[in-house]
C-alpha cells in the first residue's frame, strides 16, 4: 500500500517535470513568465549563473569520460588487468601514475574512469595514482601554467614535478591503509569476459553505450551538487576574506590550498587564478593551489563520494592534504 | 512488455539537457556563461546528449521489468534497482534542478557585486599589483578574441601597433585585455594619451567620491573563473553614477601612485551612460604563432 503511494508520487512527479518542460518550450510566451523571476534576489541569480557555467563547462569532459569509462566497462577484461598490472605495488602505483600523466583528461572526467578500472580489478592504489596524475599532468595544463606565468617553464615544471611526487606518495600511502577496492558497492561482478567475449561487435557497443548513460546519470547528481556548492561559495563569501587570513607560509599555504578547494576550478583554467596571487603569496604557496586543485576540490569530492566509501574518500582527502602541504613546505625550504 | 518509467524519465532528461544547450546555442546566450572558444565543445556535448537519447529511447521498453540483458543487470543499473524511491525522488530532483533554473531563469552577467567578492580590482596594493601581474601573464595565452577566432600574430601586431600611434587608443573587446595589460603595466608610457573604452561601474570603500572602477571581466573558460580587470577613473560626477551602471569614457592617462605601486589613472574628457552590451566580457587573446 505505501509503497503503492510512493510509486504514485513518482510518476506524478515525473509527469510534473514533463509537463514544465513542455510548458516551457510550448507556452512559455503566452504568459508572465518573468514575473516570479523578479521575485528572487539578484545573488541568486548570479549564484545560478555561475552554477550553470560550471556544469556547461564540464559536461563535455564528464560525457567523455562515462564514454571512456563505457569503453572499459566492456572492452577491458580483468585478464587485460592482471596482464597489464604489475603486482610490486611499488612498480603498480608507478605505472599507473605515468598512465595517468601520459591520459589527458580533467578531474570530472577522471572519477568515472577510475571507478571502472578499480571494478575491474585494478588495485584501490593504483587507481588513485591514476586519479591524481590525470588531470594535474597533461600538455594543456602544461601549457596554461606555462602561458600563466608570464613564459615561466619554472612554474609548469615545479607543478609537473612535484605534483608527480606528491601523487606517487599519496597512492603509495594509500595502499598502506586500502587493500581492498573501496567501492560504494561490492557488488559481485562475475567475469564478464566470457560472456562478452561472444557476443557480436555491435551489441557490445549498445553495452558501451548503455553503460555511459547509466554512469552519467551516476555522476551527474553529484556533479551538480558540488558545481552548486561551488557557485554558492563563490558567490557568498568574499575571497578577501580568506586573504586576510594568510600572513606566514604555512597560514598562506593553507588559504591557498582551502582556496583551491572550494573554487573547485577546471585544471586548465586555474593557472591564471593561481598566477593572480603571485605578489600575495609565495612561490611554494602557489604551487599548492596549483598541486591540490586538480587533485582534489569540493567538486570532485562530491563525485568521489558517489563512487567510493565515505571513509575512503575521508582518508584520501587527509593524505592528499598533508602530502602536498609537505611538498610546498619543502620547496619553500630549498 | 512492460515501459520502464525510470528508463522514459532517463530519456526525458537527456532530451531536456540537450534541448536546454541547444536552445543556448541558439539564442547566443551561451557567451553569457562560458568563453566562446568552448562553443563547439559544447555543441558537440549536445548532439552527445541526442545520441544517448537515441540510445536510450530503446531502453524504455522492454519484455519483464528485471530483463535487462547480462551487462547491464550484473553491472550497469544494479544500484538503480537497490534503491529506495524516496532516494531515487531525490537524486532525480537534483538532476532536474540545474534544468529548471536554466530554462527559467534567465542568466545574469556579473557585475559589480561580484567584482567585491573576486576582490581583484584596486582592493589593495598587493591585489593590484597582481592584477596586472595576471594580465601579463595572460597576454598571449590561450584564449580568444572575441571576434571569436584566434588572431593571427600580423593582425595582433597591427592591433599593438595602433596601441603605440594612434591618438586615441579606443579598447575595443577584441584587443580589450592586451591593451589593457600593456597600459598598466607600464602605465609611464602611456601618459598623456587619451583612451575610449566601457565599462560597468565598480566602487569600494576607499574609493574618493570623485573616484570609480570601470571594470570589464575577463572570462578563461566560464564565467566561474572570471576576473575583473579596469582603470581606476576620476571625473566630478562620479558620485552621481551607480555601482553596475554601464559607462562609455574618454579620458586621458595619468599616473598616480595607489598604496605605493605606480598605476594609470584615467582623468576623464567626457562620458555617458549606455546600455549593457551584448557582449558585456572580454576575453583573453590567443595569438597563433602559425
Amino acid at each position: 500500500m505505501n509503497h503503492s503511494i510512493r510509486a504514485h508520487l513518482l510518476n506524478i512527479t515525473w509527469l510534473l517535470f514533463i509537463l514544465a518542460i513542455f510548458y516551457f518550450l510550448f507556452l512559455k510566451d503566452l504568459s508572465g513568465i518573468r514575473d516570479p523571476v523578479s521575485l528572487l534576489p539578484p545573488s541568486f541569480l548570479q549564484l545560478n549563473t555561475v552554477f550553470l557555467s560550471i556544469l556547461i563547462e564540464a559536461v563535455p569532459f564528464v560525457l567523455a569520460g562515462v564514454l571512456i569509462a563505457g569503453c572499459i566497462q566492456i572492452f577491458v577484461t580483468e585478464e587485460h588487468v592482471e596482464k597489464w598490472m604489475p603486482k610490486n605495488r611499488f612498480a603498480a602505483v608507478l605505472v599507473s601514475c605515468v598512465a595517468g600523466a601520459c591520459f589527458p583528461a580533467c578531474e570530472c572526467g577522471i572519477v568515472p574512469i577510475v571507478r571502472r578500472l578499480v571494478a575491474k580489478g585494478v588495485p584501490i592504489y593504483a587507481g588513485v595514482g591514476f586519479l591524481l596524475t590525470g588531470p594535474l599532468i597533461n600538455p594543456i595544463v602544461i601549457f596554461s601554467t606555462y602561458m600563466a606565468f608570464g613564459h615561466d617553464a619554472k612554474m609548469a615544471g615545479l607543478r609537473m614535478g612535484a605534483g608527480f611526487i606528491a601523487a606517487l606518495a599519496v597512492a603509495l600511502l594509500t595502499s598502506l591503509f586500502f587493500k581492498r577496492s573501496q567501492l560504494k558497492e561490492e557488488a559481485s561482478h562475475p567475469p564478464l569476459s566470457a560472456a562478452n567475449g561472444k557476443a557480436p561487435f555491435w551489441t557490445r557497443v549498445r553495452d558501451m553505450l548503455t553503460h555511459s548513460i547509466d554512469e552519467f546519470f551516476d555522476m551527474g547528481k553529484y556533479l551538480i551538487l558540488g558545481a552548486f556548492f561551488a557557485a554558492f561559495v563563490q558567490t557568498y563569501v568574499a575571497a578577501q576574506s580568506l586573504l586576510q587570513i594568510g600572513e606566514g607560509w604555512a597560514s598562506s599555504t593553507l588559504v591557498m590550498m582551502a582556496l583551491a578547494y572550494v573554487l573547485s576550478l577546471c585544471s586548465e583554467a586555474d593557472a591564471f587564478i593561481g598566477a593572480s596571487f603571485r605578489h600575495l603569496f609565495p612561490a611554494s604557496s602557489i604551487l599548492a593551489f596549483l598541486i591540490y586543485g586538480p587533485m582534489i576540490d569540493l567538486k570532485n569530492t562530491m563525485m568521489l563520494l558517489s563512487v567510493f566509501r565515505l571513509r575512503f574518500v575521508v582518508i584520501l582527502i587527509f593524505l592528499i592534504t598533508i602530502t602536498v602541504f609537505a611538498c610546498a613546505g619543502v620547496l619553500a625550504w630549498l | 512488455m512492460v515501459i520502464h518509467v525510470q528508463q522514459a524519465f532517463r530519456a526525458v532528461i537527456l532530451a531536456a539537457f540537450a534541448l536546454f544547450l541547444l536552445r543556448l546555442h541558439g539564442n547566443g546566450e551561451i557567451t553569457k556563461y562560458i568563453n566562446p572558444e568552448y562553443i563547439l565543445l559544447s555543441k558537440t556535448a549536445a548532439y552527445l546528449f541526442l545520441f544517448l537519447l537515441l540510445v536510450q529511447l530503446f531502453r524504455i521498453a522492454g519484455k519483464k521489468p528485471k530483463s535487462a540483458h547480462t551487462c547491464s543487470h550484473t553491472c550497469g543499473c544494479d544500484h538503480d534497482h537497490a534503491g529506495q524511491p524516496g532516494k531515487k525522488v531525490l537524486s532525480y530532483s537534483i538532476l532536474v534542478f540545474p534544468l529548471l533554473t536554466g530554462f527559467f531563469l534567465p542568466p545574469q552577467t556579473l557585475g559589480a557585486s561580484m567584482a567585491a567578492k573576486k576582490g581583484m580590482v584596486f582592493t589593495a596594493q598587493t591585489a593590484d599589483s597582481s592584477t596586472q601581474e595576471t594580465d601579463s601573464a595572460l597576454y598571449d595565452h590561450a584564449g580568444i578574441a572575441a571576434s571569436r577566432k584566434e588572431m593571427k600574430q600580423s593582425e595582433f601586431e597591427r592591433h599593438m601597433s595602433r596601441l603605440e600611434q594612434d591618438s586615441l587608443i579606443h579598447m575595443e573587446n577584441e584587443v580589450f585585455e592586451p591593451y589593457y595589460r600593456e597600459i598598466s603595466t607600464e602605465p609611464q608610457n602611456y601618459a598623456g594619451r587619451t583612451v575610449r573604452m566601457s565599462g560597468f561601474v565598480y566602487k569600494e570603500d576607499g574609493f574618493r567620491p570623485d573616484q570609480l572602477a570601470l571594470t570589464r571581466f575577463l572570462i578563461t573558460h566560464c564565467v566561474a573563473d572570471a576576473g575583473s580587470i579596469g582603470f581606476l577613473t576620476e571625473f566630478d560626477e562620479a558620485a552621481l553614477v551607480e555601482q553596475d551602471m554601464w559607462l562609455e569614457i574618454e579620458g586621458t592617462i595619468e599616473l598616480t601612485q595607489y598604496d605605493g605601486t605606480e598605476m594609470p589613472l584615467l582623468k576623464v574628457t567626457s562620458w555617458e551612460v549606455i546600455e549593457e552590451p551584448d557582449d558585456p566580457y572580454v576575453y583573453p587573446v590567443y595569438v597563433k604563432l602559425l
